[in-house]
């Protein structure tokens, strides 16, 4: 699985330049604008990952990593393996940048900074969970339009919530005590899962 | 003799084309070359050894045992498929620390010999690289890990003769240690007359040959003859015919029996080429 997980940062290293820019911007928007960080790099790092399917698809790899040891499974588990990789590292590098702002800007809220984190975080896994197993049965063209439509659907959806269901104080509370758990373990679940459909759907595939 | 490939009943099914069944057995020790039109199945056959499309039924065992799904016995295989497949922004470089990690055996100046001899950048992305080149890199890495036995399909196709004749060579020195086999498809017939101890001829999805290289040359003959002459020929003997401008090219077997029976009549040695012209486009 090593393998196939340093192929997959090879190909990101070649985006590196791109991805550079992108931070680089994002942050001036921070500084001069009033932008939360957290959200748009992680989300950038995985739309990198998301490139990685691409090549995949262009370079006909699939029928050959399937020949080689173990390698349905590890085709799989390196695409997880990789993404979570990234996450983290993306995560890491995006905290400490909002904490540098936070301290250059004077308006350094540890607690905001880290329910954004999470809050990304969560909305990812999210995003990979739903789109891995489509882009695994249907391709990644497919998977890139589900990846559209979920990121549509789940904002519009709780923009109608906010707005139309007024939000008790006490829910807030229960929120702010358990929510973040509750969301966590259920990512994590989620991920779970779609991993093991991914693994049965990429099983029976033909290249 | 031990079995580096046994198949059975294999078949697989498309909805406008069905292979099979294949039955079929590669002794250790031998290059075995597939022939055959394009489309004709070798590579679907190919991939379904390799387990890369699902068979319909049938059986097939690698080294003696049935070919499972995630075995480790893929790291006794090379392989080379029909189409690019390694990812254009890697270097060769990155494909040796990629395999390094994934193959046991994985022998790393063993690959950089190969680089060297094969006159391939190091460095470069394998986007910058011809089509040649890749399949040069390709084969190199196909051959880095100590495997017993190669799976190519069309391993010299974009290659010029001297690149061609050196990959030849490669194969000729890896099949000398007895535990090795290479299976091998390819429309460059005349690659396989050198170095082919046997022959599988495929055809519409079902092997209609399946010889020594040697007996299959020496079994098999053109006889020529005039439109007049034609019909002296018993069709018993006529396996295929092709009328051409002069006259008739006629498929015949047993050789030298017909050599003697048609005296008078011109028998030629048969390249591969003009065998498998013959038995597609030919008449019966």
């Amino acid at each position: 699985m090593l393998g196939l997980i340093k192929k997959d940062l090879f190909l990101i290293k070649g985006n590196l330049k791109a991805t550079g820019i992108i931070l680089i911007v994002f942050i001036g928007l921070a500084i001069f604008g009033n932008i939360n960080l957290a959200f748009l790099p992680v989300f950038i790092s995985f739309v990198l990952f998301m490139s990685t399917f691409s090549y995949d698809e262009y370079n006909k790899w699939d029928s050959y990593a399937i020949t080689l040891p173990n390698g349905r499974n590890n085709v799989v588990k390196a695409k997880y393996a990789t993404t979570l990789i990234l996450l983290v590292v993306s995560t890491v590098i995006v905290t400490i940048l909002s904490i540098l702002l936070g301290v250059v800007k004077n308006e350094f809220d540890i607690k905001e900074i880290i329910s954004a984190t999470i809050g990304s975080i969560v909305a990812i896994i999210l995003l990979i969970s739903i789109t891995y197993p489509i882009i695994f049965k249907f391709g990644n063209e497919k998977g890139r339009i589900a990846m559209f439509i979920i990121i549509f659907l789940s904002s519009s959806i709780f923009a109608f919530l906010f707005k139309s269901v007024k939000i008790s104080k006490d829910m807030i509370s229960l929120l702010e005590q358990y929510g973040v758990f509750a969301f966590i373990i259920l990512s994590i679940i989620l991920l779970f899962g779609s991993y093991q459909l991914s693994k049965n759907i990429y099983q029976k595939k033909e290249f | 003799m031990k079995n580096a490939i046994e198949v059975k009943n294999l078949v697989k099914k498309y909805d406008k084309f069905k292979l099979g069944e294949i039955n079929l057995e590669i002794p250790s020790g031998y290059i075995i070359g597939l022939i055959g039109e394009n489309g004709a199945g070798k590579t679907t056959f190919m991939k379904s050894i390799l387990n890369i499309i699902k068979k319909d039924q049938g059986s097939v065992k690698i080294f003696g045992e049935e070919a499972k799904e995630d075995d480790s016995k893929r790291n006794e295989i090379g392989v080379v498929l029909d189409n690019s497949f390694f990812p254009e922004l890697l270097t060769a470089k990155d494909i040796n620390s990629v395999m390094k990690s994934i193959y046991s055996k994985w022998d790393e100046t063993l690959f950089q010999k190969y680089i060297k001899d094969f006159d391939l950048p190091y460095d470069k992305t394998i986007k910058t690289l011809s089509k040649g080149m890749r399949k040069k890199l390709e084969i190199a890495t196909a051959l880095s890990h100590h495997p017993k036995l190669l799976i190519l399909d069309e391993p010299t196709s974009g290659l010029d003769p001297v690149v061609r004749n050196e990959v030849l060579e490669i194969f000729l020195g890896f099949i000398k240690d007895e535990e090795h086999t290479v299976l091998l498809s390819t429309h460059i017939t005349s690659d396989l007359e050198h170095i082919a101890d046997k022959i599988v001829f495929i055809d519409e999805g079902k092997i209609v040959l399946d010889k020594d290289r040697d007996e299959l040359l020496e079994e098999y003959g053109i006889l020529k003859c005039s439109i007049e002459e034609f019909s002296k020929i018993e069709q018993d003997d006529i396996i295929r015919y092709k009328k051409n401008k002069y006259g008739y090219e006629i498929l015949i077997h047993n050789k030298n029996k017909l050599m003697k029976k048609y005296s008078s009549f011109v028998i030629d040695k048969i390249t591969l080429e003009e065998l498998m012209v013959l038995m597609i486009k030919g008449e019966k």
